[in-house]
């Protein structure tokens, strides 16, 4: 794939406040995304992921550092139409109805799809009549997301788009997604939900305090900040000096141990298998790959050096 | 202007039962009680009459009523996001501002016209002119209102706050010299309270700048420069405070 340019992030910063109590949102980001990627931000809660999305939609601007979004400034590129949103929250009026609310946007752009067209690749052409306010967090999610097919977007940004939807809302609302996709559109999400982005994204960029720590295919980025979680069995007298070696090496993670049972997780598991089954004296030894929960919060908690982070 | 959006607006307001009560019904009713029935309704005010007087007041009471739910709503809109969904599309914020000062004229021309069509049926008399340029102020300046609402939002972050702003009008009317004629030093204070010149200007066809001090039937004099300074002042004072608002609500997110 040619890689073209959908946006560029360099050196951003966004720093809330100022003075001792000043926060820094955003610290340093550098970040490409090509056009046709799908791409999931993955992070906790106050990683900067939110305020990420904004500075790219114009919202709000970086205290330092440059944003392009498809060649232009980011309210540049909104206004044109090519970037559109599903937000986290609000952004709707309560009291209009859902078919009401399409038209209302619809009627801001000088050439929308129909409003029929569009509540249909949204899945909400029954709620038409309705309240929005009568609507649960699921269906008002679709309603942001057939807005945003309003404008016929090149890149679609969604911030944590199935909060508050139950499983099935949930699976029909990335099946709707994966057709847009498959329109060539470029798809950037934050979520926090780690099975969405196993699912969804082709590429993975995991934030965690305004950095990006890793980022990366999203099986590679699994592979690389989980590595692999090892078992083995030692004769019992040996199980403390094993335990010790362990923690003095730098390619080691967390360390557990349960009577004569040792397990360890490292991103450098052959050579970990090496050491357990020969210079230890290890056996019956199990590799499986950690889930990508225990990755991520390997990778985002404040303690741990990645090793063979790209930032 | 995005007329769409201002159909959408309208219905959005006509299905608010409880606002077209305050707007329109009050004023209406309110006029009924104060203006038409009394044995002073008929005497004169200059080429016009005392009922002609109170309806001035309960139309613009009502007009106000309307621009400042408007502006008002519009806050809380801000509030709870609108403003970012709309930053997602092309349309611009005076294009925004276009659509819910059209919206606050059409609903302030409403008990304007409701309020009018009960005095002319119930004995309101004034020239011909007195109608229509009392009518025009009343519309014009309403449209400032929009922006004490807006204000009330803004600070107080609630539907309560708006809820509340509307109801201080009726307050501000009674110290505004607007429901019952004030004098001495009530007269004094009233000037410089927000909604004494609207009313005043309105009224000045009528009265030629004068108000009568019902205990004596003496006239008091009311300067025009006064009234015009009134809405001035205060024009300067809620747009500021708006935009200041404004701008603070923005360097927050």
């Amino acid at each position: 794939m040619t890689y073209e340019p959908c946006i560029q992030l360099r050196g951003i910063t966004k720093v809330f406040g100022a003075g001792p109590t000043a926060k820094r949102a955003v610290d340093g980001l550098d970040l490409d995304i090509g056009s046709g990627e799908i791409v999931a931000l993955l992070g906790p809660n106050g990683a900067g992921k939110t305020t990420t999305l904004d500075m790219v939609l114009g919202f709000t601007t970086a205290t330092a550092g440059t944003i392009t979004v498809l060649g232009q400034n980011p309210t540049d590129a909104v206004r044109a139409g090519r970037v559109s949103a599903v937000l986290q929250t609000g952004g709707l009026l309560r009291d209009l109805r859902v078919v009401e609310t399409v038209e209302l946007i619809a009627s801001t752009y000088r050439a929308a799809p129909s409003v029929e067209e569009v509540l249909a690749r949204a899945g909400i052409t029954e709620l038409a009549g309705s309240k929005v306010q009568d609507c649960s967090g699921g269906e008002q999610q679709r309603l942001r997301f057939a807005l945003a097919l309003l404008a016929d977007p090149d890149l679609l940004i969604l911030d944590e788009p199935t909060a508050g939807m139950d499983v099935q809302a949930r699976q029909d609302f990335w099946a709707a997604m994966r057709t847009e996709a498959n329109r060539g559109r470029t798809i950037v999400f934050a979520t926090h939900y780690l099975q969405e982005a196993e699912d969804f994204a082709e590429r993975t960029v995991l934030i965690a305090n305004g950095r990006s720590v890793a980022d990366g295919p999203t099986a590679e980025i699994r592979r690389q900040a989980a590595g692999r979680r090892l078992t083995a069995r030692f004769e019992a007298d040996a199980v403390d000096a094993v335990v010790r070696n362990l923690r003095q090496r730098s390619d080691t993670g967390r360390i557990e141990q349960h009577e004569d049972r040792v397990s360890v997780e490292s991103a450098n598991s052959d050579d970990i298998a090496r050491l357990l089954l020969g210079e230890l004296s290890g056996y019956d030894l199990e590799i499986e790959p950690a889930s990508l929960e225990r990755a991520f919060i390997q990778l985002t908690s404040d303690d741990h050096e990645l090793t063979g982070s790209p930032s | 202007m995005n007329l769409t959006y201002l159909r959408l607006e309208l219905r959005r307001l006509a299905r608010d039962r409880v606002t077209i009560f305050f707007t329109v019904g009050l004023p209406g009713f309110l006029y009924l009680i104060f203006g038409a029935q009394p044995d002073y309704a008929d005497d004169a005010v200059r080429d016009g009459n005392v009922a002609m007087w109170i309806m001035i007041a309960m139309a613009g009471y009502g007009a106000m009523t309307a621009t400042t739910g408007i502006g008002g709503t519009a806050a809380i809109e801000r509030m709870q996001g609108w403003s970012r969904q709309l930053g997602l599309t092309p349309m611009r914020d005076h294009e925004y501002v276009l659509v819910k000062a059209a919206t606050a004229v059409v609903i302030a021309a409403l008990p304007i016209g409701v309020v009018y069509a009960l005095g002319a049926a119930t004995g309101a008399q004034a020239p011909v002119e007195v109608w229509i340029l009392s009518a025009i102020a009343l519309i014009l300046g309403a449209s400032i209102f929009a922006l004490y609402g807006l204000s009330f939002g803004l600070a107080f972050r609630s539907e309560a706050a708006v809820s509340a702003a509307g109801g201080s009008l009726v307050i501000l009317s009674f110290l505004g010299n607007i429901f019952i004629p004030l004098t001495g030093w009530q007269l004094a204070v009233a000037k410089f309270t927000p909604l004494y010149g609207y009313v005043s200007l309105a009224r000045h066809a009528l009265t030629g700048g004068a108000t009568v001090d019902p205990a004596t039937g003496d006239l008091i004099d009311l300067p025009l420069w006064q009234t015009v300074a009134n809405v001035t002042v205060w024009t300067i004072v809620l747009a500021g405070a708006a935009t200041w608002l404004v701008q603070r609500g923005r360097s927050r997110q």
